[in-house]
């Protein structure tokens, strides 16, 4: 009954960690999806000069590295977006193919714009006039109003390459860098190598996805020990519980050991036997334990069972994602706590006092 | 005609206790077993009986004193080598039987070998063997719950002898048995400690029982002396 309820309790307790894992790896996974779908996976920029020019190539020999699926030139600078007499600082990104400019939702609300509405480009380059330099500056419809990729520091406008490459005085066929996108995300850093090697490692500086969202990535997987760690606390206290069960065990079996003394068991095979009556218990109550948590978030995932707003997190039900390594990690820290929590029963239940416990029967 | 002795106890002394309610059970108590012997200690309840067949198993540590079974000090020897020595040489037959209530007949009789690292089926070969010995290979598959008591014994005696200890010790072996039980479980201790134990060292509080022996001693006063 003891060691039923011991069972009961580990099994439960490393179910909740495996399902807590598989929800925090579920969202985890949506997050990162999101952020290597929408942003760019590998940016490349100029090192040591202001832009790389159409004569270099560069987006020819980016789109021969192998893994490289797409290349998109981007002019990228700094200015202000006016309109109705409000100035908004911003960074402009021009990209080929664009009509208009799409606005970040906060400077659209700086300057009560809507889209369909015109605004002025203010660069931060000069032309001289007669009246000396004056900035340059460029009309545009707003097309859209919408955010940009996650975890950008700062809002981006989005305006044609050609009016970014005039704003800025770039030649035509010039860009400031460029966004790679991959055919395998995880793959960036080993890309952004290569990406040096083939434009040259001193006049390239590059960025990757993983690189622009650091703060993000480290925050995901702090949350991910933290949830370990402290779901780990009912397997822990599950463990106590089987060094309760060890210890009560090794109580009422006294008189066993003692008899097993007496036809020649060492003090160290009777605790070897003891310690493996608890491990026994502690691997079929991990096994379990894993095998319910596995089971139930495969299931909980596959059936859509846990519905969300998709309006407010872009997901349409909670997702459970179980790992192979989170059942792992957790089957290892388990068993190595029933090893624990059996070790000193099994040393109380080696050290039996013949004579007394086959006096007490 | 007593051979080499196989078990010597000198000067042993052993009490429960401190201070004034202190029980001194014997002080100074000595004894020779040689091989081919059969010895009946006799005396009443309490007398510490039990406690001096503890001592002379190793199961227990004397106040002072040693005991020598075929030459070895038990309290010269670690743990490991001490249990290894007690599975080899002794062999004991408790009142109770102390069978493990999980095990089979066959699997209970087996366990010492086991426990010497002899393999499964070798061990339940000699088992099975014993069994028969002692009338009981029909109940080899049998849990210790579904014998009788006088089954049980010869379970335990067949479990003693199993390893061929050169010293057979039995605390009060037919103390839960009729007479007529007792008369059979003390036939079959002296028949397989002549064939298969070197010498016999019985406790018992049963005269009939003591007499079967070649020599009955009295546990009295802290000493042994002949009865």
């Amino acid at each position: 009954m003891v060691a039923a309820a011991a069972f009961v309790g580990l099994v439960l307790g490393v179910g909740a960690l495996v399902l807590s894992l598989a929800l925090l790896s579920g969202f985890q996974a949506h997050v990162r999806t999101r952020l290597a779908e929408e942003a760019p996976h590998v940016l490349v920029a100029p090192a040591g000069r202001p832009d790389f020019t159409a004569a270099e190539g560069a987006a020819a020999k980016l789109a021969l590295l192998d893994g490289v699926v797409s290349v998109t030139p981007v002019v990228r600078g700094r200015g202000w977006i006016t309109a109705r007499g409000q100035a908004v600082p911003a960074v402009l990104v021009g990209r080929e193919q664009r009509d208009g400019i799409r606005l970040d939702p906060a400077q659209a609300r700086q300057l009560s714009i809507l889209a369909g509405e015109d605004v002025t480009i203010v660069s931060s380059r000069t032309r001289l006039s007669p009246l000396g330099p004056v900035p340059l500056t460029a009309s545009i419809r707003v097309t859209e109003v919408a955010a940009l990729a996650t975890g950008r520091k700062q809002p981006e406008a989005v305006l044609p390459a050609g009016m970014a490459r005039r704003l800025f005085g770039l030649p035509e066929g010039g860009a400031t860098g460029f966004e790679l996108r991959l055919s395998d995300p995880e793959a960036a850093p080993a890309m952004a190598l290569a990406v040096r090697e083939a434009l040259g490692a001193e006049t390239t500086a590059t960025t990757t996805w993983q690189e622009a969202n650091r703060p993000l990535l480290l925050a995901l997987r702090l949350e991910r020990v933290a949830i370990f760690a402290t779901v780990f606390l009912v397997v822990i206290v599950a463990g106590l519980n089987l060094a309760a069960t060890s210890a009560v065990l090794a109580a009422t079996r006294r008189g066993d050991a003692a008899v097993l003394t007496v036809l020649g068991a060492s003090p160290r095979l009777l605790g070897r036997i003891f310690l493996f009556a608890g491990l026994l218990l502690g691997f079929a109550g991990t096994l379990a334990g894993l095998g319910l948590g596995f089971v139930l978030a495969v299931v909980l995932d596959a059936t859509h069972a846990i519905p969300l707003p998709a309006e407010l997190f872009a997901l349409a039900h909670v997702p459970f994602r179980p790992a192979a390594r989170d059942l792992l990690a957790v089957g290892a820290f388990s068993l190595v706590w029933s090893f624990v929590s059996s070790f000193v029963p099994a040393r109380m239940a080696a050290r039996v006092d013949v004579t007394e416990a086959l006096r007490a029967g | 005609m007593p051979g080499e002795p196989l078990l010597v106890a000198e000067s042993l002394a052993r009490g429960f206790g401190e201070g004034e309610g202190r029980l001194e059970l014997f002080s100074a108590l000595s004894l020779t077993l040689g091989a081919g012997e059969a010895v009946a200690i006799v005396g009443p309840s309490g007398c510490g009986k039990s406690s001096l067949l503890h001592l002379l198993a190793g199961l227990d540590r004397p106040d002072a004193g040693r005991v020598l079974v075929d030459g070895k000090d038990w309290a010269s020897l670690a743990p490991e080598p001490k249990a290894r020595w007690r599975g080899e040489a002794v062999g004991f037959v408790f009142q109770m039987h102390h069978l493990l209530p999980e095990l089979t007949a066959e699997e209970n009789v087996a366990l010492p070998l086991l426990l010497a690292g002899v393999a499964d089926s070798a061990a339940r070969a000699q088992a099975r063997e014993l069994l028969a010995r002692v009338g009981l290979v029909r109940q080899a598959t049998s849990l210790p719950r579904i014998l009788s008591g006088g089954e049980r014994q010869r379970v335990a005696i067949a479990r003693a002898v199993v390893r061929r200890p050169r010293l057979l010790l039995c605390d009060e072996p037919t103390g839960s048995l009729d007479a007529a039980h007792a008369a059979d479980v003390l036939d079959l201790l002296l028949g397989t400690a002549r064939e298969r134990a070197g010498a016999l060292l019985l406790v018992t509080h049963d005269p009939g029982v003591a007499a079967r022996c070649g020599t009955v001693l009295t546990l009295s006063s802290g000493g042994l002396v002949p009865a």
